[in-house]
């Protein structure tokens, strides 16, 4: 079994950035100097994940605002509107409203995959998306059904994996809706047949995440179709769930969320963990160990701490499972 | 010198008022460190004088001292209960952060932290009634990090069991209104979070000799409805006019009968409900069957701190003027 690490998503945002962007608002600082400041607290992060041996790594995208704000920025026919909760964080994001077809202004990825690629080298950058049902069932879009949101913006976010494959990323989708307790079959059903469409040509390095809670038997059973090489499920936020739903990964190589991305404790291999992992793993050679979520909730220098945590707890989990770790530097 | 609170449909508030100027310059002084509490007690006073003027001016029955001093309904508990330290920057929306606050050791009440200012706002309510108003222990919990306790069960427990301390203190003050805030608890609506909360309200509330109140907002009210009917309250205070009264159909079906805190003005809109609008909701409830007016306390979904006073003002004088033009018609 071959063990390795990546982190699921955001970074919360250092000093120096969230200075950045302050003046940017501000208009104390042309563009050009927020980029730089920018691209400097990114590389901050990109080099602790190398430093922790992660083969993969995320920029941190420490400009978002939250998952959905810069693509509804550079969507035509969609705007943001007033603050509401993200799931059960302490967390507010703006509620995106589409009032007509949205198109591409400009993509998102591209100019930053061109970027961050370098830095990361020679790990390889992942590229994070929303996920359309996420975004869909979120947001407000008068006169549209959820499901026609859903596959207008699968088709822009299709259009972003098209122009970033050539740079070797990985891609990952979100869809924490997914792991609500209302979620139906249905709705996994949308996800997945969007999803797969999104990563169909980069499924060998696709990632498709479930997070903020274990989904359901029924969801679960709808993941296993995904057209994803990787299926990422949060086991920490609820251990007792995931004992009870988890089943092998029939056809992925499952990415397990351990290290706790939303608290600040130092993260602990249990029995229990290692037991979920195992049943998860059970019909594949290879296991990806990650946050339980995004860690842009916590302050910087814990996602700091926990970064070289998850480099720890990618080589415990092999010697638990008698397997071999796969860092970065070897 | 007492004051008569109306039989049928009293009016109350939520607890928090816009910030007056004394208020502001008082909180400014003590994060620059430029006054203690001491010094700075003068300026809360004028304040609360004013939102008291505010509430006896619109006719409110039983009114608050409007938080003054509160900058955040966690952070100002966290940072006067021992074994909390103050936290990092965490992101709350955008570019705007709180400290979310650290438990870092065994947590210990040391002295009244609400009863002066509940004091202050009695000393000018000409006779009203002053709710006591505290952040509940699942609330306090879930929106703090903790690296003390070995689970969030056992944090929200000890946290129970100090801020009773607080209760017992304001009921010795005279207090015969509490209400506890767990706006948390709409985030996570399970029945086995219920059960955490509710265990909570029992060590807070029994034997307790006073109106006990439980404030819940914003979130899935509807889903923690049917797993709290059985708490030790007497009152739910609950928010209906933000989310259009989506609320009310579940009262009927889950057979509620419990006092009726019921939101009416919409605290996330500048725009003032009318008189007529305001009698319009609340025969919306009458007209359920459910409740006898003597059960129902009208007031705004949540705390008023986010409007602008003259704003705030004139919401709760309509409310009022309604709450007396109902009382005719039932
Ligand atoms: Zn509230």
């Amino acid at each position: 079994m071959i063990v390795w690490g990546m982190v699921l998503g955001g970074y919360p945002r250092s000093r120096l950035a969230r200075y950045a962007l302050r003046d940017a608002e501000r208009g104390s600082i042309p563009y050009l100097e927020l980029h730089k400041r920018i691209a400097l607290a990114s590389a901050e992060i990109i080099g602790a994940q190398k430093a922790a041996g992660l083969p993969v790594v995320v920029d941190g995208m420490v400009d978002w605002h939250d998952i959905f704000r810069p693509f509804i920025r550079s969507w035509r026919n969609v705007s943001v509107n007033g603050l509401l909760r993200y799931f059960d964080n302490n967390f507010f994001y703006r509620i995106p409203v589409f009032t007509g077809e949205p198109d591409i202004i400009e993509p998102v990825w591209p100019q930053r995959v061109r970027e961050y690629s370098l830095l990361a080298d020679p790990a390889t950058l992942k590229v994070v998306l929303p996920g359309p049902l996420t975004l869909a069932k979120m947001s407000e879009h008068p006169g549209f059904r959820d499901e026609e949101i859903a596959d207008l913006v699968a088709n822009l976010l299709s259009r972003e994996v098209s122009l970033v494959q050539e740079y070797g990323v990985y891609v990952q989708i979100d869809e924490p809706i997914l792991s609500d307790r209302k979620a139906t079959r249905d709705d996994a059903t949308l996800a997945v047949d969007l999803a797969s469409k999104i990563l169909g040509p980069v499924s060998d390095r696709g990632i498709f995440a479930v997070y903020f809670d274990f989904p359901s038997k029924q969801v679960l059973e709808k993941l296993l179709e995904v057209k994803a090489r990787y299926l990422m499920l949060d086991i920490e936020d609820s251990p007792a769930r995931a004992r009870e739903n988890a089943v092998p990964l029939t056809g992925h190589v499952p990415v397990v969320g351990i290290v706790d991305g939303r608290r600040i404790h130092t993260d602990r291999l249990s029995d229990t963990t290692v037991s979920i992992v195992k049943a998860l793993a059970e019909e594949t050679d290879e296991v990806v160990v990650t946050t339980t979520t995004w860690m842009d909730l916590i302050p910087y220098r814990y996602a700091l701490k926990k970064t070289s945590i998850l480099g720890e707890i990618v080589r415990e989990l092999a010697s638990r499972v008698g397997g071999e770790v796969r860092t970065l530097w070897r | 010198m007492t004051y008569e609170v109306p039989r049928k449909f009293p009016t109350t508030v939520v607890g928090s008022y816009p910030k007056l100027p004394p208020a502001k310059e008082a909180l400014r002084r003590l994060r620059k460190g430029l006054a203690s509490e001491e010094e700075v007690r003068p300026l809360f006073e004028e304040a609360i004088k004013g939102v008291v003027e505010d509430q006896l001016w619109a006719g409110i029955d039983i009114i608050s001292d409007g938080e003054q001093t509160r900058e955040d309904m966690v952070v100002y508990f966290a940072e006067r209960v021992k074994g909390y330290m103050p936290g990092e920057w965490v992101k709350i929306f955008d570019n705007v952060y709180f400290r979310k606050p650290i438990i870092y050791d065994r947590v210990e009440w040391t002295r009244p932290l609400t009863v002066q200012d509940w004091l202050t706002a009695t000393r000018y309510s000409k006779g009203r009634p002053v709710k006591g108003i505290l952040t509940g222990p699942y609330t306090m919990v879930e929106w703090s990090f903790d690296l003390y306790y070995k689970d969030r069960y056992e944090a929200i427990i000890a946290l129970a069991r100090e801020i009773r301390k607080e209760i017992e203190a304001l009921v010795e003050a005279g207090a015969k209104y509490i209400q506890v805030d767990e706006p948390a608890l709409s985030t996570r609506p399970w029945r086995e979070e219920a059960e955490i909360a509710g265990e909570a309200l029992k060590i807070l509330f029994n034997g307790i000799e006073a109106k006990k109140i439980v404030h819940i907002c914003f979130g899935r009210v509807e889903e923690i409805l049917p797993y709290i009917l059985d708490y030790p309250v007497d009152q739910f205070d609950l928010e209906f006019k933000n989310s259009n009264f989506r609320l009310l159909p579940y009262l009927k079906e889950y057979g509620y009968n419990k006092e009726l805190g019921y939101g009416v003005i919409d605290v996330h809109n500048t725009q003032v409900e009318s008189v007529e609008e305001i009698l319009r909701d609340i025969e919306r409830l009458m007209n359920l069957g459910i409740l006898p007016p003597e059960k129902v306390y009208v007031d705004p979904d949540c705390g008023l701190k986010r409007l602008p006073r003259d704003v705030a003002r004139m919401k709760l004088r309509n409310m009022a003027e309604a709450a007396r033009i109902a009382r005719e018609q039932w």
